[in-house]
């Protein structure tokens, strides 16, 4: 009953007439971005954090609107996958395979209403799993020590491989890329300023959403010029506003079935939303596909990844809210967020600042429901918003970012080390090394090494206890698991592939 | 080949993080020190770019042509937008650094200005008058 109790004070936070419009304008907000092709949610809830500061927000204020944000998005990303084959972003690529040919064949609104549905169910089932797992997950984190923590480090890092990358010493390569950064700047324990080249301005090291903000939407606009002369992608037209209830449900069992699926895809850190969306969709196939309508604009075939999707998007908030240890990219820049806010999320977060985490989750739950509301009526809003030309947006999306960062500082260096992140970006985007596990390292660097060293003086400088406690080696034998199925996986897709 | 090249890259660096890490020293009560750690990483990366010198991915495709013409002029305006914002005033380096890009991002040219106009004004009463963030406004040789 305690959660219920919590739950109901969470909405007395969340229904108050502020956070109330920020959870509405922020649904409104991600769906848009979410919807433009090219704009992720990475991108999307880091060019808003300066927005949200500059509005001075306070702390709980400013988590609601950009987890709404974060929700619109994994909504919105479908749009542009069902209408012009672009999917808006990563999780959003299993929505083209069923979701276009339903649209080309003249059921465009069907296919937008089953997918919003599907987002609905597999949204709300990641909530409540979030409402009832995560506090459970809280208070068993409260006993994990130091030498605990660095082992859910070295996981994260180790684990993250087998989603994100093509190439796994790549990906490991971009973690450990991460972590250097993350080491420039004044030690704090000791004070000794280490790798600033004399400046002073690096004694304070890279501000995580100042290397963000660079590393995503600035690359991702250098990205865009290469991009532009592939892709001729012609907008479907919507055939009418509403479609039939039944028509909409015709994917719900496909949904759920996506939802669980997802859920535990998001839960695991390192994996997210894109990994639920492909199991998700790869596991309906196996369970309906009898008469080989897959791919040619079934409804299961939209509704199963769409609920994979929002269901692992809102997974992955568990081990971020609970341990601090960030599940998929936008939970990690969800992360930097919260640390700038001075929040520090894991197991005392739910002790000493419930009202933060449970009116979070209490607008988690208004979120979707004011979502359902525009992704199903107002869906015609956004889909001519698609028409949009891109000079218009493009240039305007940058200013407000570095504007945002500006406003922050108000010091031209962050900006140039913006660029200089952008850049940096852009080069391993180039080389096929992923920008996630490059974000996990600069945001945990700190954390990791502190966690090392206060084990290390409990000890008195012996490395054993690193494996003396239980749940330390539990995580690394669960880590050497998900390693081995990483692998497993991976031959046998390549075996697919070969066949 | 571009693969190999980064691979000895980040070996060079990381060796010469190993070895400016080992003038940093530790306090009391820590036995790990400000060193460590960055040591065990920078060995870690090391180990990991051997995997990229010597297993390289096939080059990614790079070419001199129209697509890297207007990357290299969007950072050339960026940088120059950062370089000119505080001595130009927020409005008046906006709108020209918001104009250029539309017309890279392929605007007509009246297009792209208004474009610029609209957001250089636009985003400047946002965040100075509704956000309340004060946004230099004037060219600094006026005042």
């Amino acid at each position: 009953m305690d959660i219920l109790n919590a739950l109901m004070d969470g909405f007395s936070v969340a229904l108050t007439p502020t956070n109330l419009g920020l959870a509405v304008f922020g649904c409104f907000i991600g769906t848009l971005i979410g919807a433009l092709p090219g704009l992720g949610p990475v991108n999307g809830v880091a060019i808003l954090i300066p927005v949200a500061f500059a509005m001075k927000l306070s702390p709980g204020s400013a988590l609601i609107l950009l987890s709404c944000i974060y929700y619109g998005c994994m909504y919105g990303g479908r749009i542009s996958s069902i209408m012009l084959n672009i999917p808006g972003d990563e999780p959003a690529i299993m929505t083209t395979l069923d979701g276009y040919p339903m649209a080309k064949k003249g059921k465009a609104a069907q296919a937008l209403g089953i997918s919003a549905v599907a987002s609905f169910v597999g949204a709300t089932v990641a909530t409540l799993g979030l409402t009832f797992f995560a506090p459970y997950l809280a208070k068993a984190a409260i006993y994990f020590g130091p030498a605990d923590y660095f082992a859910l480090y070295v996981m994260a890092f180790a684990t993250i491989g087998g989603v994100a990358g093509v190439n796994p010493i790549k990906t490991l390569l971009a973690a450990v890329i991460g972590l250097m950064l993350a080491s420039v700047g004044l030690d704090p324990a000791t004070g000794t300023a280490r790798f600033t080249f004399g400046s002073y301005n690096l004694y304070d090291g890279f501000d995580p959403i100042v290397s963000i903000v660079g590393l995503f939407a600035i690359s991702e606009i250098l990205m865009y010029f290469e991009r532009i002369a592939g892709e001729g992608g012609e907008a479907v037209p919507l055939d009418r506003g509403l479609p039939k209830l039944r028509e909409v449900f015709a994917g719900f069992p496909a949904s759920l079935r996506g939802s669980v699926i997802g859920f535990i895809c998001g839960v695991l850190p390192g994996a997210g939303a894109s990994l639920g969306a492909f199991v998700s969709y790869n596991v309906e196939k196996q369970v309906s596909d009898k008469d080989g309508t897959f791919g040619t604009g079934d409804p299961r075939g939209i509704a199963a990844p769409e609920a994979g999707n929002n269901a692992a998007s809102g997974g992955a908030l568990i081990p971020m809210l609970t341990l601090g240890v960030p599940g998929s990219g936008t939970t990690a820049v969800m992360l930097a967020l919260l640390i700038s806010l001075n929040i520090q999320p894991g197991p005392l977060l739910f002790e000493r600042q419930p009202e933060i985490v449970w009116g979070l989750i209490a607008s988690l739950y208004i979120a979707n429901v004011v979502l359902l509301v525009m992704n199903v009526p107002l869906v015609g809003i956004f889909t001519r918003l698609l028409s949009l030309p891109q000079w218009l947006l493009m240039p305007v999306v940058i200013m407000v970012s570095f504007i945002g960062i500006y406003s922050i500082s108000h010091a031209p260096f962050d900006l140039f080390v913006m660029i200089a992140f952008g850049v940096l970006g852009y080069a391993l985007r180039k080389l096929d090394i992923s920008l996630v596990p490059v974000v996990l390292g600069l945001l945990l660097g700190a954390d990791m090494e502190n966690n090392l060293r206060r084990a290390l003086s409990i000890s008195g400088g012996d490395f054993g206890i690193l494996v003396h406690s239980s749940i330390a080696l539990a995580i690394y034998a669960l880590t050497a698991v998900m390693l081995f199925l990483t692998v497993i996986m991976a031959r046998r897709q390549t075996g697919k592939a070969a066949s | 080949m571009i693969d190999r090249l980064v691979g000895l890259m980040i070996l060079v660096i990381s060796v010469t993080v190993f070895l400016v890490a080992r003038g940093y020293e530790a306090g009391f009560g820590d036995p790990l020190g400000p060193a460590v750690f960055p040591q065990m990483v920078a060995a870690l990366a090391a180990i990991l770019s051997l995997g990229m010198i010597f297993r390289p991915d096939p080059n990614p495709d790079f070419r001199m042509d129209r697509a890297r013409l207007k990357q290299l002029a969007t950072l050339a305006v960026l940088i120059g937008y950062v370089l000119l914002l505080e001595p130009l005033g927020f409005p008046v380096s906006t709108t020209l650094a918001t104009a250029l890009l539309a017309a890279l991002f392929g605007a007509r040219a009246m297009r792209a200005l208004a474009t610029g106009l609209g957001t250089g004004v636009g985003l400047y009463l946002l965040f100075n008058n509704v956000l309340g963030l004060p946004l230099p406004l004037a060219p600094a040789f006026i005042g």
